[in-house]
């Protein structure tokens, strides 16, 4: 894949090898999430499918006649919604599961949180690649300005690594806080403009859509994927405000409190 | 820090604050929780000053919760001093402990690349040395088996030959042989230790097992109850160590 070939040309550099392990620590995790099942990878995949199905069979009832191409509606909104599930879910525990290796070895220990959200983008890839075949198969190709989804992928990212390193850091002192995300993450799916009209709700209450970090990134990545329109800059430079100000006070307090982690565990 | 000295502990304590639970009702619990009572303090380690060169063999000594495992955890900088106590470290290093250390889903070969790569080596340098450690540790026929399958020798084994070739500046072993490695095996990693001055690898080894001690180490510490009892050559501390396990027990039974 491109990344490991990245990586191997980044060795040539001299000394640091620190986006092999970076890219090491997050191939190997992906293998091992799904080493266990009989499926093995392809859970990676059809895990996703099921969901997305499911989803259209119960809501495209209600919206399938207001919104062009439901389907992919669902679909590409998913996608980035599931990225974000899984890499703060998994961003949350990382520290626990990384402990074998922080407590015996010294390197940079942002390293883990690093390879965390590449594990989960390993998966997006995936879903992507689907996706983006059967768009073609249906015959509604996306357009040149496909070139503009990586910025919203990149802007996902550096949310979600803030909010797994602020999750992670509540977690030292509460360990409640992955219940408490799981609801968050509930309420957060049904606010978002995952499987209903943007329209519907953001007309009436525009703070949803303005003071939500996620939305844009959902709406913006779903109008250049199938819609092949233009993104709407203004919320695109509100979602990297959001997720910059979120990073920045999630490096902080992981800074602050990360040897209190390591002792608590 | 002068230049060959690798590690530097400087007045350092370290003290755990402990929440108790607290027995009876929901009133009572909560009301210890606001005011603090439930809280005990643990002093595991207390006012430590040390220097450590580099290629010098230190080991560790003190009975159970003496606070050699917090020391280690001091020295490399997982733990943090308490305020008014300084640390640092210099070099790679790897601390070496039983069960600790590797995936259990991940194969030998897996965790070979990924803990050789944290340390610092490339998937090239790793390629290169793949053998090597594998000859090492004597694990040929498990190279692709899960390490929740290995014995607790052959993890030991695999740790230390990892260590090694990755070329760790400083190996910290925590209780790391207990019991396990055959006599090849030691015989093995008895090569390492005396190499290790030559090299400039720095070994500090906490252990109850006095055989590697005695052979090895350059200075020991005695710990008791979090202090530095005495620094000094092998043969007088781990005298001085079964003496004070001698004087625990008596003064045991007179209690």
């Amino acid at each position: 894949m491109a990344l490991g070939l990245a990586a191997r040309i980044y060795t040539i550099l001299p000394e640091s090898n620190r986006i092999e392990r970076i890219w090491l620590l997050a191939k190997t995790d992906f293998k091992v999430r799904y080493s266990a099942s009989a499926l093995g990878t392809i859970w990676a995949f059809v895990y996703p499918l099921i969901r997305i199905l499911i989803y259209y069979i119960v809501f495209s009832y209600v919206f399938a006649k207001e919104i062009p191409n439901y389907g992919f509606y669902i679909f590409s909104g998913i996608i980035i919604w599931m990225y974000f599930m899984e890499a703060t879910k998994n961003g949350l525990k990382v520290i626990k599961a990384k402990q074998y290796l922080l407590e015996n070895i010294r390197f940079n220990k942002l390293d883990v949180f690093y390879s965390s959200i590449l594990t989960s983008l390993i998966g997006f890839i995936v879903n992507i690649s689907v996706l983006i075949c059967l768009l073609i198969i249906m015959g509604l190709p996306p357009t040149w300005r496909l070139i503009y989804y990586p910025l919203f992928i990149l802007n996902l990212m550096i949310l979600s690594l803030g909010v797994s390193l602020i999750l992670s850091t509540i977690h030292v002192y509460l360990k409640d806080i992955s219940q408490l995300w799981e609801l968050v993450l509930l309420l957060m799916f049904w606010i978002n403009p995952i499987f209903f009209a943007k329209q519907k709700i953001f007309n009436m209450f525009p703070a949803l859509l303005y003071a939500n970090p996620l939305a844009g990134i959902i709406i913006n990545s779903r109008d250049v994927l199938i819609y092949g329109k233009e993104p709407d800059w203004l919320l695109v430079g509100y979602n990297f405000f959001y997720a910059s100000i979120i990073l920045a006070v999630g490096l902080w307090s992981f800074n602050k409190f990360f040897h209190k982690a390591i002792e608590k565990l | 820090m002068g230049d060959d000295v690798v590690i530097k502990l400087e007045n350092v304590s370290k003290t755990f604050k402990i929440r108790d639970k607290v027995p009876g009702n929901l009133l009572q619990r909560s009301w210890s929780f606001l005011n603090g009572s439930d809280i005990r303090r643990i002093e595991a380690v207390k006012n430590i000053n040390l220097e450590i060169k580099r290629g010098e063999f230190v080991g560790i000594v003190g009975a159970n919760g003496s606070g050699k495992s917090t020391l280690i955890h001091l020295m490399t900088g997982v733990y943090k001093p308490d305020v008014g106590g300084m640390a640092s470290i210099k070099g790679n290093y790897i601390r070496l402990s039983l069960g600790l250390g590797f995936n259990g889903q991940l194969t030998a070969r897996e965790n070979i690349y990924l803990n050789g790569s944290i340390m610092g080596l490339t998937i090239s340098d790793l390629n290169d040395n793949f053998r090597k450690i594998i000859e090492f540790a004597e694990l040929q026929k498990f190279v692709n088996t899960k390490l929740k399958y290995f014995s607790r020798g052959m993890r030991a084994r695999l740790a230390f030959a990892v260590a090694v070739h990755a070329e760790a500046d400083i190996i910290l072993m925590d209780e790391f042989f207990g019991g396990v490695g055959d006599e090849r095996f030691k015989a093995r990693s008895d090569e390492i230790f005396q190499e290790a001055f030559v090299k400039g690898r720095t070994i500090v080894h906490v252990s109850h097992n006095m055989r590697t001690i005695k052979q090895y180490a350059n200075r020991v510490i005695l710990l008791h109850e979090g202090e530095c009892r005495s620094i000094g050559s092998p043969d007088e501390i781990l005298d001085l160590y079964r003496r004070t396990i001698r004087v625990d027990k008596l003064s045991m039974r007179e209690e």
